[in-house]
C-alpha cells in the first residue's frame, strides 16, 4: 500500500521551507530610520545650552541613562543571552573607575583617553574570574558573583594606595559650567551606542546562538559541539569591557573615586532590574528598562527625598516584575505581537 | 605563643557556634526548597533589632528575647512564603528565579530597616556583653561564650526535632527526595511552608545572639550573605551537619587570619574560601554536587 517515500522531494521541500524562513527573518524591516532620528536628536541635544538657559539637569539625566544602558546591555549579554545572572557586575565598574582615575591623578592623562584601556583591564579580570566562577551554574554562580563584589569592596576599602574608604579626588575639568557635562554626555552616548550595536551583533551571530543554547540547556548545547565554557567566559569578558569603560568616565564625571560609589550592591540590583524590567535576552529591553527605572527612581527621590526608601522601592519593584512581569516590557509586547518596529531588534 | 594560639582558637570556636546557628536556617531552607535565600542575613538583622529594642525599652535580656525574635520571624517567614515563594515550583528556572526573588526580599527589608532605624552601628549591651572569664592567661569573653553555647543548644534542639518528630521526618524526607516524599504521602507544599518558617525562626534566634556579639546595622547583611554562603557551601548545601562543621572550620581559620594578618582580612577569609571551594570542590565536604538548574 505504502508509496515509496521520495527522499529527494522531502529534502527539497525542507530546503525551500528553510530558505523561506531565512528570507522572512532577513527581510523583516528594521526601523533603522527611527533609531537614527532618535540618535540625531540626542546628538544635537547639548546645543540647547546655547539658549542661555541651564539644561544641566536633563543632560545629567540623559547621560545617566546612557551609562546604565551600557551596563544593563552588557549585563544582558551574559545574563540575558546565556542566562548567567551576575549580581556583582559593578566590580568592573569599579575597576574601570579606579584604573583611569589613578592614571589621571598620577600622570594627568584624561580618563577619556584611558577608558578603552580600563575596559580592557576589566575584560581581562572578567576573563580570569569567569574561568573560575563560570564552572558553576545557577544559584552557585549568583552567589559567587556576590562574593566577588564583597572581595573587591574589602580590597579597595583597605588599599591605602587608592585612598582606602575615603577614595581619591580627581583633578577638575576646566570648562564653563554650562559645557562641563557635555564631553561626558557624548562619551557616554558613544559607549552606549557601541554597546547596543555589539549586543545586537552578538544576538544575531553564531556566538549569540551558542549563548542562547547555553541558557536553554547547557548539557545539550555542549553535546551539540559548543565550547560552552569558552563561550560563557568570552561573554563575561565582553560584558566586563563596556562596564569598565563607563566606570572610567563616571569616576571622572563625579571628580572622585571611592569604594562606596562603585562597589555597592544597589548598583548591581539596578542593573539586573533594568534588564529584567525591559525584557532580558532582548536587544532593546535593557534600554527600555533603564529609561523606566531611572524615571521611577527619580520620581521616588522627588516625592520622598533621597532616603533608604529608594532601596525599598527597588526591592518592591523587583519582586513585582519577577512575579508578574517576568518577560519585561519588550518580551511581553513581542509575545502579544504589538512590539513597535523600532524596538524590534531580535 | 602557645597561649596566644589557644586563645585565638577559643575565640574562633566560640564564634563558630554563632555562625553555625546563622547558617543552619539557610541550609535547612536550601535542603527542602532548593531556595538560596539571599534574604537570610537581613532576617538575622531583623532578629537582632527585635532583641535590641526589647533590651533598650524593657530591659529584656537578649537570650531571653531569643524565643520572641524567633516566633516573630517565624510569622514573617510564613507571610513572606505565602506571598512570594508559594508558586510555580515546577518551573525549571524556579531555583534561579527564587534567588532573584530573595534578593528582592532582602532589598525590601534592608530598605525598611534602614529607613526606620538608619544605618548606624548598634549593639545590645547586657551586663555580660563586656565581661570575660579568665583561666590562667586565657580570657574568654562571656558574650561570645554564652552566644556560642546557646547556639549549640538551639542546634541540638533543631537536630532532635528533625530526628524524632513527624514533621522532622517529613522535612528530612523532602530534603532527600522531593518527589519520592510526595509519593509517600508527605504534604510537600506544607513542609516547605513550615521549613521556611523554621528557617527564619532560626535566623531570628541567631539575630538575638548576634545583637550582643557583633555590632550590626541594616546594610551589614550584604557582607553576611557571602559569609553564610561560604559556610554552607563548604559543608555541602542542605546538610545541617555540614553547615555546623563548615562554620566551626571557617570561623577558626578566620580567627587565625585575623590574628596573624589583622582583623580586616579575617572577613576576606570567608569570601576567598567560597571561591576556592567552588573552584576545587563545588559539592562541599559532605554534599553531592549542588543540583544544577
Amino acid at each position: 500500500m505504502s508509496k515509496a517515500l521520495d527522499v529527494d522531494s522531502v529534502l527539497t521541500a525542507r530546503r525551500d521551507y528553510n530558505t523561506q524562513l531565512a528570507r522572512v527573518v532577513g527581510s523583516r524591516k528594521r526601523a533603522v530610520g527611527t533609531v537614527l532620528a532618535i540618535l540625531a536628536v540626542l546628538a544635537a541635544f547639548p546645543l540647547v545650552q546655547l539658549s542661555g538657559i541651564n539644561f544641566n539637569y536633563p543632560l545629567h539625566m540623559l547621560l545617566l541613562v546612557f551609562m546604565y544602558v551600557t551596563m544593563a546591555s552588557s549585563w544582558n549579554i551574559l545574563g540575558g543571552y546565556a542566562g548567567y545572572i551576575s549580581l556583582g557586575h559593578n566590580v568592573f565598574f569599579g575597576i574601570g573607575g579606579y584604573f583611569s582615575g589613578m592614571i589621571f591623578v598620577f600622570w594627568g592623562i584624561s580618563p577619556f583617553l584611558t577608558a578603552p584601556l580600563a575596559g580592557l583591564l576589566a575584560s581581562l579580570i572578567g576573563f580570569g574570574v569567569g574561568l573560575i566562577t563560570l564552572r558553576v551554574r545557577g544559584p552557585s554562580f549568583i552567589i559567587s558573583t556576590i562574593a566577588l563584589l564583597m572581595i573587591f569592596r574589602i580590597l579597595f576599602d583597605n588599599w591605602q594606595f587608592v585612598g582606602g574608604t575615603g577614595g581619591v579626588t580627581l583633578p577638575l575639568i576646566d570648562l564653563p559650567v554650562e559645557w562641563v557635562k557635555v564631553p561626558y554626555y557624548y562619551a557616554f552616548l558613544a559607549i552606549a551606542v557601541l554597546t547596543v550595536v555589539v549586543s545586537y551583533k552578538i544576538k544575531h551571530s553564531k556566538f549569540g546562538l551558542g549563548l542562547r543554547a547555553i541558557s536553554q540547556d547547557e548539557v545539550k548545547a555542549e553535546s551539540a559541539g559548543i565550547d560552552t565554557r569558552m563561550y560563557k567566559v568570552i561573554a563575561f569578558a565582553i560584558s566586563a569591557f563596556f562596564v569598565g569603560m563607563v566606570g572610567a568616565i563616571w569616576g571622572d564625571y563625579l571628580n572622585y573615586i571611592r569604594p562606596n560609589i562603585f562597589l555597592i550592591i544597589l548598583i548591581a540590583a539596578n542593573i539586573v532590574l533594568m534588564a529584567i524590567l525591559g525584557g532580558k535576552g532582548t536587544v532593546a529591553g535593557p534600554i527600555v528598562g533603564t529609561i523606566l527605572l531611572i524615571a521611577f527612581n527619580e520620581a521616588v527621590v522627588a516625592y520622598f527625598g533621597a532616603t533608604q526608601l529608594n532601596i525599598l522601592g527597588t526591592g518592591v519593584l523587583m519582586l513585582l516584575v519577577l512575579l508578574y512581569f517576568p518577560n519585561g516590557v519588550v518580551g511581553s509586547l513581542a509575545r502579544a505581537g504589538n512590539l513597535p518596529r523600532f524596538l524590534d531588534w531580535d | 605563643m602557645a597561649t596566644a594560639l589557644l586563645q585565638v582558637s577559643i575565640l574562633g570556636l566560640a564564634l563558630g557556634g554563632v555562625y553555625a546557628l546563622m547558617a543552619s536556617g539557610l541550609t535547612l531552607i536550601f535542603g527542602v526548597m532548593r531556595i538560596v535565600n539571599l534574604a537570610h542575613p537581613i532576617f538575622i538583622i531583623c532578629g537582632a533589632f527585635v532583641a535590641y529594642w526589647l533590651f533598650r525599652l524593657y530591659g529584656i535580656d537578649p537570650i531571653v528575647a531569643m524565643p520572641i525574635a524567633a516566633a516573630l520571624l517565624f510569622a514573617i517567614g510564613i507571610v513572606v512564603y505565602k506571598l512570594i515563594f508559594q508558586r510555580d515550583a515546577q518551573n525549571p528556572k524556579y531555583s534561579e528565579m527564587t534567588v532573584l526573588l530573595t534578593f528582592g526580599v532582602a532589598l525590601v527589608f534592608d530598605g525598611l530597616l534602614a529607613y526606620w532605624f538608619s544605618n548606624t552601628q548598634r549593639v545590645t549591651l547586657p551586663s555580660y556583653a563586656t565581661d570575660a572569664i579568665f583561666i590562667d592567661d586565657i580570657f574568654i569573653p562571656t558574650a561570645q561564650l554564652y552566644a556560642g553555647l546557646v547556639s549549640l543548644v538551639v542546634i541540638a534542639a533543631l537536630w532532635a526535632f528533625l530526628q524524632f518528630t513527624r514533621t522532622g521526618y517529613a522535612i528530612r524526607a523532602t530534603t532527600q527526595n522531593r518527589s519520592a516524599a510526595q509519593l509517600m504521602g508527605v504534604d510537600v507544599a506544607h513542609v516547605s511552608l513550615i521549613t521556611f518558617g523554621i528557617g527564619l525562626a532560626l535566623a531570628g534566634a541567631a539575630g538575638a545572639l548576634v545583637s550582643f556579639v557583633f555590632s550590626f546595622f541594616p546594610a551589614k547583611h550584604w557582607e553576611w550573605i557571602a559569609i553564610l554562603m561560604s559556610l554552607i557551601v563548604l559543608g555541602g548545601m542542605g546538610k545541617l551537619l555540614g553547615a555546623v562543621v563548615g562554620a566551626f572550620l571557617l570561623s577558626l581559620i578566620a580567627a587565625y587570619v585575623g590574628y596573624f594578618a589583622g582583623q580586616t582580612w579575617s572577613t576576606l577569609t570567608f569570601f576567598l574560601a567560597l571561591f576556592i571551594i567552588l573552584l576545587i570542590r563545588p559539592q562541599g565536604l559532605f554534599g553531592e554536587k549542588l543540583e544544577e538548574t
